[in-house]
């Protein structure tokens, strides 16, 4: 036989077993009642977390989830390649409002899945950004809140009859009496998406927004230009703020103040589970929580973790009922619990702010104005390539390398570019 | 008309049965081949034709002909990229090379504890770059960093190594020295024990110095050592990326961004794979055209001598 054998049959040969090779775990993984699903982890509480949730959902339904972890950016590095691939790997993503503009063509719509009833529970700052402006279909539904608060060292502005600064004046204020012997008053990031973010929150508050009513680039007004100076400012004119911060993400920057080095921050809702745990924290019992600052407006970003259903997917229906389980109350009540994550249900977050006590009463309270303030950049065609023009434009402001009305009019001038051929003006 | 064969002429090739040594090798190369299909041919293949398209999940993907190359050739954040680039792999090969043949020289003699020094060599090239960079990214942190706190010992001013857009750039070339200088040393160390010793002999007899031993007998016979130790730096330096990633993810303001670090930004946080496969290919063609130039250069010189 194998003297017969010739290359076009040795080659055809080849590529049907190089095929059944291939084909093969996606045989294998169609079972019945099995759903796969990308989950976000962080931190060693989260696999126990996600395995109780999985169990309590396969005892209710019978449908069983075989899943992995993954931490946040790695897991947005997968999600974008998995999408790109238009992979089947899994039916359901852990994802986040940061970058859902991304996925509108390759999440499958959840409108059909969640009545109108349903929906109104949400937040509705939350459900908004999950939604496609053009079409308004839901490529996820959110699962906790992400919102921040100061957090500042109550024993030391104590100690010096400060209270925690109200307004941008008194944040640099309070901050210039507190920097010195190698501790700074106040801490923020000054790279990448976290950089963004602290930009946008200044941005809203000094009355600006990032597009104007015709989806035109607006960034660069007036209020733009004040909001990079003072955000350049505390880094650079009044120094109250590490010089190291122009590289610091989210994990540089609560480190800093769960360290003791700087005795005030603005950080997310984990951060408050984080300073509580001696494991994690030097200033056990030193802190407090207060409202944001404010400018003209008091805004900040409102965002969530949410999950989303992958269009690719074979097994919608078993996947929605999993997507539903997670944003369900059992499990809100438990993410609250394990990691004060701040719930994505308004009638949860009412039971779990009327249940708690003392301090963590206060900032739940503070939380919950924030969300109701807040605001979220737009999602439109584009704007993600925008999002990382902003990184350089405003770290290139914040390095001193260029003012930062130049560096915000040529961020806009490129955006208004990327926007055009992203098809934001069709 | 008549001395076609028969086969041509009705249109088929006839397919003699293949000899078995040539089956067997097909069959061990098989699986090779197949990997390598998948996993190299395909996906260059895949990511230079995502060049031509606008690739951005969004849904459609229009074929743009040369666009990603001319928006990236003429955008802002692209030659800053770009400039990094050159100045990081001029700079760090030139004190690789320099700094390797030095020291390469140095442990070549028959100094006492130069067998130690050899075995420590190895450990800087054998630690993962991640490793590298997030050490020195503690070591050169001005608050907590050792560097800084040095430098505070002997009153000397603080160095702002990541968060000066001059000094970041500064800093993942001296990361990028001090894990490559060793293989440097190595290589040329390799190089500098199988030279031939008549000409060196020679050369101490008729009177030259060490210093023109070296420069007119050692580093001519080490150019073939040396060419192969830039071709390796030019093809890595291309390719760096875990350490920039770590270090500074490229800023501040992309002030030490890389084109790597420049294309996984593009394609993972601005989600535009057609611009990132662009960079990617801007950045392999210009490593071939320096390793042309490296070669092709005195090839041609050479030609023309001998005509």
């Amino acid at each position: 036989m194998s003297g017969n054998l010739s290359r076009r049959k040795f080659l055809a040969a080849g590529a049907t077993v190089a095929a059944g090779s291939l084909a093969a775990p996606w045989i294998a993984r169609a079972q019945a009642n099995e759903i796969t699903a990308l989950l976000i982890t962080g931190g060693p509480l989260y696999p126990k977390y996600w395995e109780k949730i999985v169990q309590d959902f396969t005892a209710k339904t019978g449908i069983k989830v075989r899943y992995d972890l993954l931490e946040f950016t790695p897991l947005t590095s997968k999600v974008v390649t998995l999408s790109a691939a238009r992979s089947s790997q899994y039916d359901v993503y852990s994802t986040h409002t940061a970058q859902i503009d991304s996925y509108f063509s390759h999440f499958a719509p959840l409108n059909s899945y969640f009545s109108e009833s349903e929906l109104a529970d949400f937040y509705p700052v939350a459900v908004k950004y999950l939604r496609d402006p053009k079409n308004g279909n839901l490529a996820a539904i959110p699962r906790n809140m992400d919102a921040r608060v100061q957090y500042y060292r109550s024993d030391i502005y104590q100690e010096k009859g400060l209270k925690p600064a109200e307004t941008w004046e008194e944040l640099v204020d309070v901050g210039l009496k507190l920097t010195g012997n190698g501790h700074y008053g106040l801490v923020v990031p000054g790279q990448g998406d976290p950089a963004q973010r602290t930009f946008s929150d200044l941005l809203w508050q000094a009355g600006g927004d990032w597009v104007d009513q015709a989806n035109k680039p607006a960034f660069n007004s007036e209020a733009g230009i004040k909001a990079l100076t003072f955000y350049r400012d505390l880094v650079q004119k009044h120094k109250i703020v590490p010089p190291d911060a122009v590289g610091y993400q989210w994990n540089e920057n609560s480190t800093e103040f769960s360290s003791g080095t700087v005795y005030a921050n603005f950080d997310w809702p984990g951060a408050f589970a984080t300073l509580s745990n001696p494991d994690t924290s030097r200033v056990v019992g030193k802190w407090s929580t207060a409202p944001y600052v404010r400018d003209k407006a008091s805004i900040s970003c409102a965002i969530s973790h949410a999950m989303a259903l992958n269009g690719q997917s074979g097994r919608k229906d078993p996947a929605v009922e999993f997507i539903k389980f997670t944003v369900g109350p059992e499990a809100q009540r438990l993410q609250f619990d394990q990691f004060t994550n701040f719930p994505s249900s308004q009638a949860i977050a009412k039971e779990v702010i009327a249940a708690a006590k003392g301090p963590q009463a206060t900032w739940l309270q503070q939380l919950e104005t924030t969300i109701a303030n807040g605001k979220e950049w737009p999602k439109l065609p584009g704007f993600s390539k925008v999002c990382t023009l902003m990184f350089s434009a405003i770290e290139q402001a914040l390095t001193d390398q260029v003012s930062p009305s130049d560096s915000l009019n040529q961020a806009a001038v490129e955006a208004e570019d990327t926007m055009r051929r992203a098809g934001a003006y069709d | 008309m008549s001395s076609i064969p028969q086969n041509r002429v009705s249109g088929r090739r006839r397919r003699s049965p293949l000899p078995y040594t040539w089956q067997k090798g097909y069959l061990l190369a098989g699986p090779a081949f197949v990997v390598m299909l998948a996993i190299f041919v395909y996906p260059l293949g895949y990511s230079f034709l995502m060049s031509f398209f606008r690739w951005d999940l969004s849904g459609s993907a229009p074929f743009i002909g040369t666009g990603n190359y001319t928006d990236e050739l003429f955008g802002r954040q692209f030659n800053q990229a770009l400039r990094n680039q050159i100045i990081f792999s001029v700079v760090s090969i030139t004190v690789e090379v320099v700094a390797g043949m030095a020291i390469a020289v140095l442990v070549n003699g028959e100094l006492r504890g130069m067998r130690l020094a050899r075995t420590l060599l190895l450990v800087p090239p054998m630690i993962a770059p991640a490793v590298v960079g997030l050490n020195f990214r503690w070591l050169f942190n001005t608050q907590y960093g050792l560097v800084d706190a040095l430098l505070r010992m002997f009153n000397l001013p603080n160095i702002p190594w990541l968060s000066d857009p001059t000094w970041a750039l500064v800093s993942v070339i001296i990361a990028d020295v001090w894990q490559n200088t060793p293989l440097m040393v190595l290589l040329f160390l390799a190089g500098l024990q199988s030279l031939p010793q008549e000409p060196l002999e020679a050369a101490t007899v008729d009177g030259a110095g060490p210093w023109q031993r070296f420069w007119h007998i050692v580093l001519p016979l080490m150019r073939p050592v040396i060419m192969i130790a830039l071709m390796l730096r030019i093809i890595d330096t291309f390719r760096t990326f875990d350490v920039v990633w770590l270090m500074t993810q490229g800023g501040p303001g992309g002030a030490s961004n890389l084109l790597t670090v420049y294309a996984y930004l593009l394609a993972f946080q601005a989600v535009d794979f057609g611009h990132a496969a662009a960079v990617s290919y801007i950045a392999l063609g210009m490593s071939l055209v320096v390793l042309g130039l490296l070669y092709g250069v005195p090839w041609l010189i050479a030609k023309r001598r001998a005509i």
